[in-house]
């Protein structure tokens, strides 16, 4: 039980613990199921090029691929799915489907093909994370490995181009960030009050589009319409990952906050003033006090006529 | 562009109703269909008879080419030609005959979602065993896909039929997983269809929508399809609300038609009864 894991994966940056997808579904996995989990981020070693990220190493074995790794820790007993009923079970594999079909050929595209954001964000974050010469390698590779893969599952066989298919796989994962929208609301999780393996996938995919400061990125826009899977990630980032540094509050809590610190005040001065109220009805109907009748001064909107002892 | 261009097109399919002579081509069915191909044509059918759209099933050697996409099945209703099950409910939706109006945003996320699941799991299985197994690829499939042509053009379309497939296996991780790991796969998402079912006559209670339809064109396709295994058949009957569910869609739908006409698959094997 208590063997001791280690999960290799990408580091973080922009307020994420990782900037992988994959990584980040398994580690938010890990922290939802409370494994005790070592991390080692393969940036500036060789393991960019050779290893496949995410891995977990247990007593020798080998894990890759979030599926897998979270199958191989339930089976260790870290389950966060326990709670949940075997419809709720289904449902998931059906929103991970549905998520690995339409949003991730967009992400892709949005994180690798697209000219701006690779040229601006994502190769310098990867190449100044491999050690040399890999990060001449490392960045290419992935590009290569992204545009394939959006050809292959996307592209219809006489296009082979890259154009036709931006608007169809936009359009997709535009529509699908709406139906994870509706099926969430206006709830913290998507299942109950505990998050689990869903909210791990879906902020796995949602948290580096919501976070990356992108140049360009019309999928980026479309998020920020969306407030609660916003809402979503930065509740699991302060509820789980709060240790780490960088900017992880959004204007909304400190928003909220500030309406609650209203709130509380207002409440405090009502009952001030009815305290005062109560005094001074008390100083008038005191036996020591002749009352003064002349002026009939406004007491704080109260009617009570004080009565001479 | 091309979002602008499929407005206006419906748009247009808006504009006329559903006429008398629609055709759907699929390849033909004794020789040559494959069991991913069936399963897309028939749920493309169980879908268009829920909507009680008529529509006549055409047999081509070369369906494959003469669609827009690339794949079967595909629909010539009017002067408009639409292939695969997604821009097909599009577009009978543009000419106003829908299945799933009734339903809200939630349910039909969720109904989003268990497409996906299909296609992911039970469609790429499909591919997987067809083409990627090399006893299946070799006694079955290369043989049936080939069998209109003569050589050498057989043997050339046959294995650049494996090569696309295998290559588009590689790129979504497939190909490293084994005959055992697909099974189980199926497995999985046989049970998850099993347990959204339940004990309802269709996925959202009363009235049938394209999620049925295109459940029912995959496992019953897989139920009645001989392969070199039987592996695939027997997850699906370990789940009885499942065999009861295509029961009952064939029939409410297939029964009227001849009797061969439902019970499909180059088996010959008998139907669910």
């Amino acid at each position: 039980m208590a063997a001791t894991m280690e999960l290799r994966c990408w580091g973080g940056d922009w307020g994420l613990p990782s900037v992988h997808t994959e990584s980040l579904i398994v580690l938010a996995y890990v922290k939802f199921s409370g494994a005790n989990i070592t991390v080692t981020p393969i940036d500036w070693t060789w393991k960019t090029l050779t290893g496949t990220v995410p891995e977990l190493v247990c007593q020798g074995s080998t894990i890759t691929e979030p599926a897998q790794i979270l199958n191989f820790l339930r089976k260790q007993r870290f389950n966060a799915d326990y709670e949940l009923s075997a419809r709720q079970g289904a449902d998931t594999m059906a929103y991970i489907a549905l998520l690995e079909e339409k949003l991730r050929p967009a992400l892709l595209h949005t994180f690798w093909v697209d000219a701006e954001n690779y040229a601006n964000l994502t190769r310098p974050w990867f190449a100044s994370r491999s050690p040399f010469p890999l990060n001449f390698l490392v960045p290419g590779r992935h590009a290569n490995t992204a545009l394939s893969r959006i050809l292959l599952t996307k592209g219809e066989s006489p296009l082979h181009t890259i154009t036709e298919v931006e608007g169809k796989i936009y359009s997709e994962a535009k529509e699908c960030l709406n139906l994870l929208s509706h099926r969430l609301g206006t709830a913290y999780y998507f299942f109950g009050n505990t998050p689990c393996s869903l909210d791990a996938f879906v902020f796995g995919f949602v948290a580096p589009l919501h976070k990356a400061s992108l140049p360009s990125s019309p999928l980026q826009s479309h998020l920020r319409q969306l407030d609660n899977l916003q809402r979503f990630c930065d509740h699991i980032l302060n509820a789980h990952f709060s240790s780490h540094p960088g900017e992880t509050r959004s204007p909304q809590p400190v928003q909220e906050m500030v309406d609650a610190n209203l709130q509380k005040l207002t409440q405090l001065v009502n009952k001030e003033s009815n305290l005062i109220e109560k005094m001074d009805d008390n100083l008038r109907s005191s036996p020591q006090h002749k009352p003064l009748r002349a002026d009939p001064r406004p007491s704080l909107g109260n009617d009570k006529s004080s009565t001479p002892a | 562009m091309s979002l602008a261009v499929e407005a206006f097109v419906s748009q247009i399919a808006a504009a006329e109703p559903w006429p008398e002579n629609a055709t759907l081509y699929q390849p033909l069915r004794e020789d040559q269909i494959l069991l991913s191909d069936c399963a897309s044509s028939l749920a493309v059918q169980a879908y268009l008879r829920m909507c009680n759209l008529p529509v006549h099933v055409s047999c081509r050697s070369n369906a494959e080419y003469m669609s827009p996409s690339g794949k079967v099945p595909f629909v010539h209703v009017g002067n408009q030609v639409v292939s695969e099950l997604g821009p097909i409910v599009q577009f009978t939706k543009a000419k106003g005959h829908s299945l799933s109006d009734g339903l809200d945003d939630v349910q039909r996320a969720e109904m989003k979602a268990y497409m996906e699941l299909v296609n992911n799991m039970l469609l790429t299985a499909e591919l997987y065993i067809q083409w990627c197994d090399d006893t299946t690829a070799t006694e079955i499939s290369r043989p049936r896909y080939s069998s209109p042509y003569s050589w050498p053009l057989n043997q050339i379309l046959a294995y650049q039929k494996q090569w696309e497939v295998r290559r588009k296996m590689n790129a979504i991780g497939w190909a490293g997983k084994s005959l055992e790991q697909v099974y189980e796969d199926v497995s999985q998402c046989c049970q998850a269809l099993s347990q959204r079912l339940g004990t309802q006559p269709y996925f959202f209670n009363k009235q049938p929508t394209e999620l049925d339809a295109l459940v029912f064109g995959h496992l019953f396709t897989i139920l009645t399809t001989r392969l070199t295994s039987d592996e695939l058949g027997e997850k699906i009957k370990s789940y009885s609300n499942l065999l009861a569910f295509c029961r009952r869609i064939e029939q409410s739908y297939f029964e009227d038609s001849q009797a061969g006409s439902s019970s499909r698959g180059y088996s010959k094997g008998p139907s669910l009864f």
